[in-house]
């Protein structure tokens, strides 16, 4: 059991407050994503959840037990840092034991704890390499097993892939995917790429100016975001929003739509001109200039024949129109 | 195939020339002479006599043996004090910028003022020290009267002068090191002082490298606070090369005083180059 719980959570550096009052509840097993744009605070909650950091205010509380003034290993978690942050003058056997050797724990007991990590994330024949010696999903690996070796109630990850390549980080959504299904623990894992937060996540919370946008499965925040800014923040390309005359037209603050909901159609009623087209392969992403509206991104197939300059006809399909009191 | 063409070596021909000028030519001029019994006006040649000389002299071994502990000690001292101030005062504690300069002050005062100081402070009767000391009702020692004590006493005031460089750098070898290491070794439950044997001193090896052998080779070419404060006594209780080869020089000794310095030189390389050697495989990138 490993229920995370958050109450009314404050943290000011000086003068200035950078969370203001966070309730949050993370359930036994939950893969929960904070995600964000810099600067919303999700690094500090987690480093408040981690003991890293003091909370200014309120309570955490991890299976029921309060935990905010205890030190990090006190609280029976553990966590893997942006860099990784390996002991580049420790092969990789003795940073993943390396928790152990500082507890003192008997040298058969580490190397057996490592050697069990080591086979589950394939790391069996680097153990004897220093970090500079390992590419870049290597070493996340081995900071994962350095996590794991520990068997914590909690695991936090601090935008673990930031540093890896498009390719790597897609093979290592999987291969944490697939841990956290094997492991069954809790997690909590900081991005600001929705896209880590969308495919990995049980839970996503949204935070934005050191508050929660909204919590919520990653399609309940794809199909009923709460505000402009979780809808433009979850979803690629990024949803259209429009505030102004056009959202008044539409009885509301703010009208969205998000690029694949907007079919390309010679009878729809919006009408505009191409002014670039990014071809994907499976998708062409459509930028346009429409009366009206003005600048509007449009998913269409990707064998679309589209060329800038075209003009074109769209309409909304009307069941995934977004309308928005005030932001 | 590219044509090789004299272009490229203009950019290196002034520094070849300073370098042959100033090092090149004195040292292999000083290796001959150092095969002479010189004077300035002529000179014979004697093979290795001054060499075997020079290590028949209990009083010249002596200078050789103390040079060796002096760098020794010297540099040991630097490096464990150095690192240990440099924690200190990384450490966000009360006028830490204050007090950086208060401990690399003695890097900026002329070496002789900190040796005639010293030689006063030092003084058996009259020192500042022994004062202090007979305050606690302490019989203080004859620091630089004492010949098992003099050599010790300089190399004191040595690293009460060279302290604040070692400091310095290592300063800059803590500021290299990721705080997330820290945050890792908490996360681990390390305690402060596991952070600092297992996290701090090896990450911080590059400047551990860099003050043993700046402070082992200042430690055996050192002359003038030797100089200062004791001119080698009492006797030759305090001498070192360098003041063992100023005193063969004084004396009309050309020759053997040259050999002193190419015995020196010699010493440098065979103890530094291997160290080096050893330093630089245990060095970590960060």
């Amino acid at each position: 059991m490993a229920r995370v719980e958050l109450h009314d959570i404050r943290k000011s550096f000086g003068k200035v407050e950078v969370i203001h009052g966070i309730d949050l509840t993370i359930e036994d097993g939950e893969f929960c994503v904070f995600v964000g744009p810099s600067g919303c605070g999700k690094s500090t909650l987690l480093r408040i959840i981690s003991g890293l950091e003091e909370q200014t205010s309120g309570r955490i509380e991890i299976d029921g037990r309060d935990v905010g003034n205890l030190e990090p290993v006190e609280r029976d978690i553990a966590m893997v840092f942006q860099s990784y942050a390996l002991y580049p003058h420790l092969t990789v056997g003795e940073n993943i034991g390396f928790g152990l050797s500082l507890a003192r724990k008997p040298k058969a007991e580490i190397a057996e704890a490592v050697n069990r990590v080591a086979e589950t994330l394939q790391l069996g024949h680097l153990l004897d390499r220093r970090p500079k010696e390992l590419s870049g999903g290597q070493r996340q690996r081995v900071a994962i097993g350095r996590a794991i070796v520990r068997d914590p109630k909690v695991f936090l990850f601090d935008e673990p892939l930031s540093n890896l390549d498009a390719a790597l980080r897609s093979q290592m959504r999987i291969e944490l995917t697939d841990l956290h299904a094997q492991l069954g623990s809790t997690m909590i894992y900081v991005t600001h790429d929705q896209v880590e937060a969308m495919t990995m996540a049980d839970k996503i919370v949204v935070l934005k100016d050191g508050a929660i946008e909204q919590v919520g499965t990653p399609m309940e925040l794809y199909d009923k975001p709460a505000t402009p800014f979780v809808a433009g923040f979850i979803g690629s390309p990024k949803m259209n929003l429009f505030d102004g005359d056009v959202a008044a037209q539409k009885g509301c603050e703010v009208y969205g739509i998000r690029p694949e909901h907007i079919r390309l159609t010679d009878d729809g009623d919006w009408h505009g001109r191409v002014r670039l087209v990014e071809r994907l392969g499976a998708d062409t992403i459509v930028h346009a200039e429409m009366e009206t509206f003005g600048p509007m991104i449009i998913r269409t197939d990707g064998q679309s024949e589209l060329r800038e300059g075209r003009e074109i006809r769209a309409a909304p399909m009307p069941e995934r129109e977004f309308r928005f009191g005030k932001s | 195939m590219r044509r090789k063409t004299p272009y490229p070596y203009w950019f290196v021909a002034p520094a070849a020339i300073i370098f042959t000028v100033l090092f090149t030519i004195p040292t292999v001029t000083s290796l001959y002479f150092a095969l002479t019994r010189w004077d300035l006006f002529s000179q014979t040649f004697i093979g290795f006599d001054n060499f075997v000389q020079f290590f028949r002299e209990p009083g010249l071994t002596r200078g050789l043996i103390n040079t060796v502990i002096f760098a020794g000690l010297t540099s040991g001292l630097k490096t464990v004090l150095g690192l240990l101030l440099a924690v200190l005062l990384t450490a966000g504690i009360f006028a830490q910028g204050f007090l950086r300069a208060v401990v690399f002050f003695p890097v900026l005062v002329s070496t002789i003022g900190v040796g005639l100081t010293f030689t006063e402070l030092m003084h058996p009767t009259d020192g500042a020290i022994n004062m202090g000391l007979s305050f606690f009702g302490i019989d203080g020692p004859g620091w630089l009267t004492n010949p098992d004590l003099a050599l010790i006493s300089v190399a004191l005031v040595d690293v009460w002068r060279g302290v604040g460089l070692a400091t310095l750098i290592y300063i800059a070898g803590l500021a290299s090191i990721s705080p997330e290491y820290y945050e890792a070794a908490r996360m681990d439950g390390a305690t402060r002082l596991q952070q600092y044997w297992r996290v701090t001193v090896p990450l911080v090896r590059p400047a551990t490298t860099t003050v043993i052998l700046l402070s082992l080779i200042g430690g055996m070419r050192l002359f003038d606070l030797i100089w200062a404060m004791t001119r080698g006594g009492p006797g030759f209780s305090s001498d070192v090369l360098a003041s063992v080869i100023y005193k063969q020089y004084q004396a009309g000794f050309y020759g053997l005083s040259t050999a002193g310095n190419v015995i020196l030189f010699i010493l440098i390389g065979v103890l530094v180059m291997p160290l080096v050697y050893w330093l630089n495989r245990r060095e970590v990138d960060l």
